[in-house]
């Protein structure tokens, strides 16, 4: 249980704190300290077990459909880690209480800090690879809001963006690299994968795995070529730089490394993709951080070199290496987290950290002189500190390295080059910072030594480096061996932890370097002078070009394949249709089914023959819109009448009363618009557009052919069977709608309601007035509401009503029913607004077509719901219970109600969306209203 | 026939996706309006062509298929609503951007871009 | 028969018909019922979940016709995950619309609730004409909700989503005539039967009709290259429209994922996962695509249209794997993604109502004032989106990953997806800092201030993704049941041997 609990801890921790920011600085960081305190009392126990190569595992299921388990597991490598994490991180949280303004959002910076801690911890406690990963995307995206803390800095925010990306990226290439390695062990248990080895080594997949895994180290650990993000990242305040990206998060590709050094090292791959990065990490950030003024910017280029230096000691392969890594790992984490510590300190008396400007502190700051010179000594490797130790293994490593021939002398010299250098900005950082002169106008002057307990943390980690550096063995030996045999998974080789391992070439170099690195310093202007020749580029900005590139880049090229012309979209829906469809059709060959032609008589020729003709004119004559119109209603008429013929009366009607309103409203419609189209589109468009018209055409004759004249089978004979004594009407048809599939009629009238209630709210708020005449310069009729039209239009009404009554009614045994008679009666209607305008016709029909849409539906619902009572699904029509004598009255009742329903709905529906046309214009109202006058 | 209906159907078709392709809107509906004539032909059609045969029982020997029949009164009803709020749509775009184009433009450039926020931002 | 089936369908029904009745009411009684309606819906949805959670089919039959003569509503797991998916969400924006964007329209509830109606007839029919008169129902409700709201910059999306969708529906009564045609039947199980025994030339007809509906079902899906009606249509709909909008294209998921493993499935014979291989590619370069869009993207709502096609093509190539796993998977990112995205549409418009005329468009612009709240809201939803743990989008991403086998088709997969995933990071991480951090001097005159509900509906959609996380057991348990039930879909068949009411078989 402890495991989870020390990394829940901190999450925790992290909620709580800023419910404590209130109590001021120290109140909420001595709240944030308490999880990291009883995370290490929770660890203290398990130190026995590990000691002796042991190892600690607490397990959970969670996803098994994903091979996510809540699996920690506690050894050597993890323990270290999880040590430097609450150590470290408990005197970060005491040096930001001093570090912090009191205005500053303190509750926000701790418990984001807290957060990351518990990722952190989350990265090298987890068992279980992929919640690995979520712990390891997490520190990115903590990282993230941490470096952009001040995020009213345009920098702040730039690094924080380059540093997730950078990140972040490589944790997605992470992601597939753990991905590949799982499907090769088939778990992603630590244990196992470790295990796995061999297996995973020579598996096809192995370079990808490898390529993909490292690309996520590498990232997350500063190696060249993504070290860039580093530099950047130190726009966050010093804790951050001193916690994140020095001691912690940085390392945690390191950790990676060392953690599957036992399932991925030991191949030439590895050799050549780990060493080589870590060289050129090495002496490029090395040798940058020589020529950089700003303080922090030379401790982060050093990280960088240093991180080189570790992911160089693990690419070698050797167990020894592997030891020197894991040393150099707790090592620089001590001296650079101190050295970030005293920078943060410097910048806080001095107001800047342009060592041009700071010379000479040690006259006003001594204490903290002494302190920052002790860890610098140590990052230069100066004997009697812990940098010197594990420098030495690394300088003894790099001439083991059997590498073919003369590249034998590339690590020994690299490493020489690098210690030379990495004296040499020690040195810098010492000399130009307390000696040097006098300080040149600083912001805040004089300095001062800060308060007593924000240095405590400095002296700890200090006193630290000294106790590594002279007593190795009795301060980190078991610490590292466990750690080591971690790492190396269970033998570890021979080695000594002294400070001296007598005079041997590893000596010489140390002592090559140090000379060397006092003379370069020594002699630095000149080469300030030679590193001012290059312009150095700026990663930040050459990010920010790449990103606003991408952006414009991806605006444009959206912008020109979207670019919101109708014309197009519709023309890649024809298109898609026709190009799916066109390759089965052609497949099907022959056309003309088994079934043959059927002669055809001379009347349907001719009505056949004039509906393409009138179709096609319609098209060419599209842009005199009024032609369109009359050519386009006779269409629909011949349409009405071949469905007469070929024997469907009820389509017939339904068609007629529809084409009726339709021309009706496209008239209303042609009322306001102009009454030509302008000749737009170019002629190769109105080719494309024939030809994809012409297409589509051909095709759906054909396949109409092909439909045709193949014979078929229905489930059609079921409906004529039971239409009289199912459903009790011989108009099988209106049966269907209200009864056999009374489902879809119901669905259509509500459409039809909905359209109208769209329509209605869509032109309630518009309004439109007609041009003056039909645009070619005949003026509209004065008389609006023609004598003749209104003599006719009124006796009309109750004539239509009759009619309309008749045909519901006989609906359900002869052609028609409640959708034909709704129409017929609406017309009747719309012909009273149109001959005497809105006024005169509210008056006399004073229903709100809403409620008569409402209760159309209502009725609908209600018919079908009634058979809810006698237990019967939903638009059981009671004809049903003919059986039951009971209720065998109410025959055709319920269909009849439902059919009443749809009735109401379509002269409700019908009536609002022409009214609301008919309203548009404010002209036709003021008209109306001078004629009711 | 067969083959007259077919090509009835299929002028139908070649006209309303024609049309559909405009760049107006009433061209647009007539369109829409034509396509949908020749796919209740079609969708009608699925149950094979018959001569007298109305559905209604008793009233003929040899019955068509009635299935396809009431679709097509479902799909005309649904195309009517449909139609008619595409005018309205056409109707409303028209008065929000003082010409019919489908895609909002003016036939001469005088009047504002149909998004009704300015560019420059406020409170600097 | 089990009359729960039909609550889904006549809760939001009648609640509609309630509404148009009472235009004139005060808006708060109306905003009462309205709400009221959505939640029994979501409450009926949950019953259903249960019930099929048995792993049966439940038929209903309409009329007490049996199938295949009547319509039948048919629940399955995916049936039931749909409606929870859709209820849960559409009650969020309901609450968020009740903050305001409601007004102007006195019909709104009317028809968002018809909205629902449609989806829910959607998800439930087992019958392919009754889907096209769904389809219709949603279509004219979403006409109307996308043209609520002031101002006219939605006419001419608008008018784009109606005309192309007036289209669509031709070419779906087109496939459904050729399909009958042949088969002579309309009840899907029918047809899975029927399907599987066309012989040589009708076959063709089928196809080119499958091929058809995959297009209609495309272009509601917006898959490439159908999907340019969307990002306009839904950065300029009113908030919780667009939000409950997340939802459309996955009925057009849905019903791809109905058809064809029901009737195209495995044992279709000579037409066995037809159009599966057109599937995949396109699924892919639709999410390329998407990320173009959302990198280009000029304001919040925009990036966030383009997620949603974003999560079209991740879905999309999940499905198109043909796996239980895969299926599954892409249900699991289903419920993260259309919840998500939702919740991120509101967040953006909360935005915008904080930054004067700057709106929601990624500049500069004076400090919001409830910032950090927002921010938070952002971050959560944009971490969600683009995958990164320890949301659920992550978990989602994963599970997608892992349903690849070795192969080709896992390595276009993962790289589409992961580089994918890396931009749509720099996407959200651009806007997000622009947007949030690089603020100028002064302030904004009123600024709309967060009230209860707005903030806590678009909080809660965004927090869903955590909801997940915390659930992701059960989830991928049901998900995984759902995908086996599908793809053996030969029990589905068996609902036609329903028994009607009063009737022994």
């Amino acid at each position: 249980m402890s495991l989870p609990l020390v990394v829940l801890l901190p999450f925790l921790g992290a909620l709580a704190a800023p419910l404590f920011a209130q109590g001021g600085r120290t109140a909420i960081a001595i709240a944030s300290s308490v999880p990291a305190i009883i995370a290490l009392a929770a660890l203290y126990p398990h130190w026995p077990t590990l000691a002796d190569g042991g190892v600690v595992l607490h397990s959970y299921e969670w996803l098994p459909a994903l091979g996510i388990s809540f699996s920690f597991r506690l050894d050597g490598l993890s323990l270290l880690f999880a040590l430097l994490i609450l150590v470290i991180g408990l005197l970060i949280i005491l040096y930001a209480r001093y570090y912090l303004k009191a205005k500053e959002n303190v509750g926000k910076f701790y418990s984001l800090l807290l957060c990351f801690m518990g990722s952190m911890l989350g990265i090298v406690l987890s068992s279980n690879l992929l919640l690995m990963l979520v712990f390891w995307e997490l520190t990115s995206l903590t990282s993230f809001l941490l470096i952009s803390f001040w995020n009213h800095k345009q920098d702040a925010r730039r690094g924080a963006r380059m540093a997730l990306a950078v990140t972040g990226g490589g944790g997605l290439a992470l992601m597939a690299g753990i991905l590949i390695i799982g499907n090769i062990v088939g778990s992603f248990e630590l244990d196992d994968v470790l295990a796995a080895g061999d297996l995973i080594k020579n598996h096809s997949l192995y370079p990808i795995a490898l390529t993909l895994v490292l690309l996520g180290a590498f990232t997350k650990s500063a190696q060249f070529p993504f070290h860039f993000w580093l530099p950047h990242a130190m726009q966050a305040p010093t804790p951050v730089s001193a916690y994140l990206h020095s001691a912690t998060m940085v390392k945690a590709g390191i950790f990676l490394m060392a953690r599957l050094y036992p399932a991925l090292a030991g191949t030439e791959q590895w050799f050549y993709m780990v060493s080589f990065t870590g060289m050129a990490t090495l002496l490029i950030g090395a040798y940058v951080a020589m020529f950089k003024h700003d303080l922090k910017g030379l401790l982060a280029h050093s990280t960088v070199s240093h991180l080189g230096l570790i992911t160089l000691l693990f690419g070698m392969g050797t167990k020894l290496a592997a030891v020197a890594a894991v040393f150099h790992v707790i090592n620089h984490a001590t001296f650079k987290a101190s050295l970030f510590m005293a920078a943060g300190i410097i910048d806080h008396e001095t107001g800047t950290r342009d060592m041009r400007r700071i010379n000479g502190l040690w006259r006003y700051m001594p204490h903290t002189a002494t302190l920052a010179m002790v860890a610098a000594a140590s990052m230069a490797g100066v004997p009697l500190l812990n940098g010197f130790l594990s420098k030495e293994m690394f300088f003894a490593e790099s001439l083991q390295l059997n590498l073919p021939g003369f590249w034998a002398w590339l690590p020994p010299l690299v490493a020489t080059l690098a210690g030379i250098f990495a004296v040499a900005y020690s040195a810098r950082f010492i000399h130009d910072v307390f000696f040097n002169g006098k300080p040149v106008d600083l912001p805040i002057f004089p300095p001062h030594e800060p308060p007593r307990y924000m240095k405590i943390p400095v002296e700890i980690l200090v006193f630290a480096c000294i106790m590594v550096g002279v007593f190795p063995a009795i301060s980190v030996g078991p610490l590292l061996y466990s750690a080591a045999a971690a790492t190396l998974g269970g033998e570890v080789p021979e080695y000594h932890l002294t400070i001296v391992h007598g005079f041997n070439l590893p000596l010489v170099m140390s002592f090559a370097a140090f000379f060397g690195g006092l003379l370069m310093y020594s002699q630095r202007q000149r080469f300030f002078d030679f590193h001012a020749r290059f312009r150095e580029i700026d990663e930040k900005a050459v990010f920010e070009a790449v990103i606003s590139w991408l952006a414009t880049t991806a605006n444009r090229l959206t912008s020109s394949i979207e670019n919101g012309s109708l014309q197009r979209y519709a023309a890649l829906l024809v298109i898609s249709v026709l190009a799916v469809a066109i390759v089965p059709m052609t497949s099907l060959g022959v056309f003309v089914g088994e079934n043959g032609l059927s002669p055809i008589d001379w009347p349907t020729l001719t009505g056949i023959a004039l509906l393409i003709l009138c179709a096609l004119a319609t098209a060419v004559m599209h842009r005199e819109r009024f032609y369109a119109l009359i050519l386009l209603s006779v269409v629909g008429l011949l349409v009405s009448l071949g469905f007469a013929r070929f024997s469907a009366p009820d389509l017939a009607m339904t068609q007629l009363s529809v084409e009726v309103v339709t021309i009706v409203l496209l008239m209303l419609a042609l009322f306001y618009m102009p009454s030509w189209t302008p000749m737009e589109s170019s002629t190769s468009r109105r080719i494309r557009d024939s030809v994809i018209a012409l297409v589509a055409g051909t095709g759906m004759s054909l396949i109409t052919l092909a439909m045709l004249t193949r014979p078929f089978t229905s489930i059609s004979e079921y409906f004529l069977d039971n239409s009289k004594p199912g459903g009790g009407g011989t108009n099988v048809v209106n049966v269907i709608l209200v009864d056999f599939r009374g489902f879809d009629t119901l669905g259509e009238i509500t459409v039809l309601a909905i359209a109208a209630l769209g329509i209605y709210a869509m032109l309630k708020n518009s309004a439109l007035t007609p041009p003056p005449g039909d645009g070619k310069g005949h003026a509209w009729n004065r008389d609006a509401y023609p004598l003749m039209l209104r003599q006719i239009a009124r006796p009309m009404l109750p004539l239509a009503l009759m009619v309309s009554a008749y045909i519901f009614l006989r609906g359900h045994n002869m052609p028609g029913g409640g959708f034909i008679a709704g129409l017929i009666t609406a017309v009747a209607l719309i012909l009273q607004y149109i001959a005497s305008g809105m006024i005169w016709t509210q008056y006399r029909v004073p229903f709100r077509y809403h409620n008569v849409i409402g209760l159309g539906l209502l009725f609908a619902v209600i018919a079908g719901a009634a058979s809810y009572a006698f237990g019967y699904p939903f638009l059981t029509s009671t004809f049903d219970y003919i059986k039951w004598p009971v209720v065998g009255k109410f025959e055709v009742a319920s269909a009849l109600v439902f059919d009443l329903g749809v009735y109401l709905t379509v002269i409700g529906a019908t009536l609002l969306a022409l009214v609301s046309i008919g309203r548009l214009s404010p002209h036709s109202a003021i008209k109306s209203l001078k004629e009711s006058a | 026939m067969e083959l007259a209906f077919a090509l009835a159907i299929g002028a139908l078709t070649t006209s309303g996706v024609y049309l559909l392709l405009r760049a107006r809107t009433f061209p647009v509906v007539i369109g829409l309006t034509l396509l949908s004539y020749g796919v209740n032909l079609f969708l009608f059609s699925s149950g094979r062509l018959a001569t007298g045969g109305q559905p209604i029982i008793g009233s003929t020997s040899q019955y068509s298929d009635p299935l396809p029949q009431a679709l097509v009164l479902t799909a005309i009803v649904i195309g009517f609503a449909m139609t008619a709020f595409v005018v309205v749509l056409a109707l409303r775009n028209l008065a929000d951007n003082e010409d019919d184009h489908v895609d909002g433009y003016q036939s001469e450039p005088k009047s504002k871009p149909n998004t009704e926020e300015e560019t420059e931002v406020s409170g600097k | 028969m089990n009359h729960w089936l039909t609550a889904p369908i006549l809760i939001p029904l009648l609640g509609g018909i309630l509404q148009v009745f009472m235009g004139y009411a005060p808006i708060s009684l109306r905003r009462t019922l309205a709400l009221t309606t959505t939640v029994l819906m979501l409450v009926s949805a949950i019953v259903l979940l249960v019930l099929a959670d048995d792993g049966s089919y439940r038929a209903y039959a309409f009329g007490n016709w049996e199938p295949p003569f009547g319509i039948v509503l048919v629940l399955d797991r995916l049936a039931a995950l749909m409606l929870v998916l859709t209820a849960t969400l559409a009650l969020f924006c309901h609450i968020y619309s009740i903050g305001g964007a409601d007004e102007g329209n006195r019909q709104f509830h009317a028809l968002y609730l018809f909205q629902l109606l449609g989806l829910n007839i959607a998800f439930l029919t087992g019958d392919l004409f009754n889907l096209f008169v769904a389809f219709e129902v949603l279509l004219i409700a979403s006409y109307g909700l996308l043209m609520h709201g002031k101002g006219t910059a939605r006419t001419v999306p608008g008018l784009h989503y109606v005309v192309l969708n007036l289209a669509g529906s031709s070419v779906f009564l087109i496939s459904v005539g050729m399909i009958y045609s042949v088969t002579g039947t309309l009840n899907m199980a029918d047809l899975a039967i029927q399907v599987s025994t066309v012989s040589n030339e009708n076959l063709f007809i089928v196809e080119a009709a499958g091929m058809m509906l995959l297009v209609v079902f495309g272009l509601k899906a917006a898959i490439l290259p159908l999907c340019f009606w969307l990002p306009k249509a839904y950065a300029n709909a009113t908030a919780p429209v667009a939000a409950l909008f997340a939802v459309m294209t996955k009925v057009g998921i849905y019903a791809i994922l109905r058809v064809y493993t029901l009737i195209f499935g495995d044992q279709a014979g000579e037409l066995a996962g037809l159009g599966m291989d057109w599937l995949f590619p396109l699924a892919l370069i639709t999410l390329a695509m998407g990320v173009i869009g959302a990198l280009g993207a000029d304001n919040l709502k925009t990036l966030v249209a383009w997620q949603v096609i974003i999560s079209v093509g991740t879905l999309l190539a999940a499905m198109s794997l043909g796996s239980e796993a895969g299926t599954s998977a892409a249900l699991f990112y289903l419920l993260n993604t259309t919840w998500v995205v939702g919740g991120l549409f509101l967040v953006a418009d909360l935005i915008s109502r904080q930054r004067g005329t700057a709106r929601d468009r990624i500049v500069t612009a004076p400090r919001m004032h409830n910032r950090t709240f927002l921010s938070a809201l952002f971050l959560i939803g944009a971490v969600a989106a683009a995958g990164l743990p320890p949301l659920s989008g992550f978990f989602a991403k994963l599970l997608i990953l892992q349903a690849a086998t070795p192969g080709t088709q896992m390595a276009w997969l993962w790289s589409v997806v992961l580089t994918g995933g890396f931009f749509t990071l720099i996407a959200y991480s651009r806007a997000g800092s622009i947007v949030f951090w690089r603020t100028v001097d002064g302030h904004v005159e009123n600024p709309g201030n967060l009230s209860g509900t707005v903030s806590v509906s678009a909080g809660a959609l965004v927090a869903l993704s955590i909801v997940i996380v915390v659930l992701a057991g059960p989830i991928t348990r049901y998900t995984d049941a759902t995908a086996a039930q599908l793809h053996n879909s030969s029990d589905y068949i068996e609902i036609l041997q329903t028994p009607m009411v009063g009737r022994e078989e």
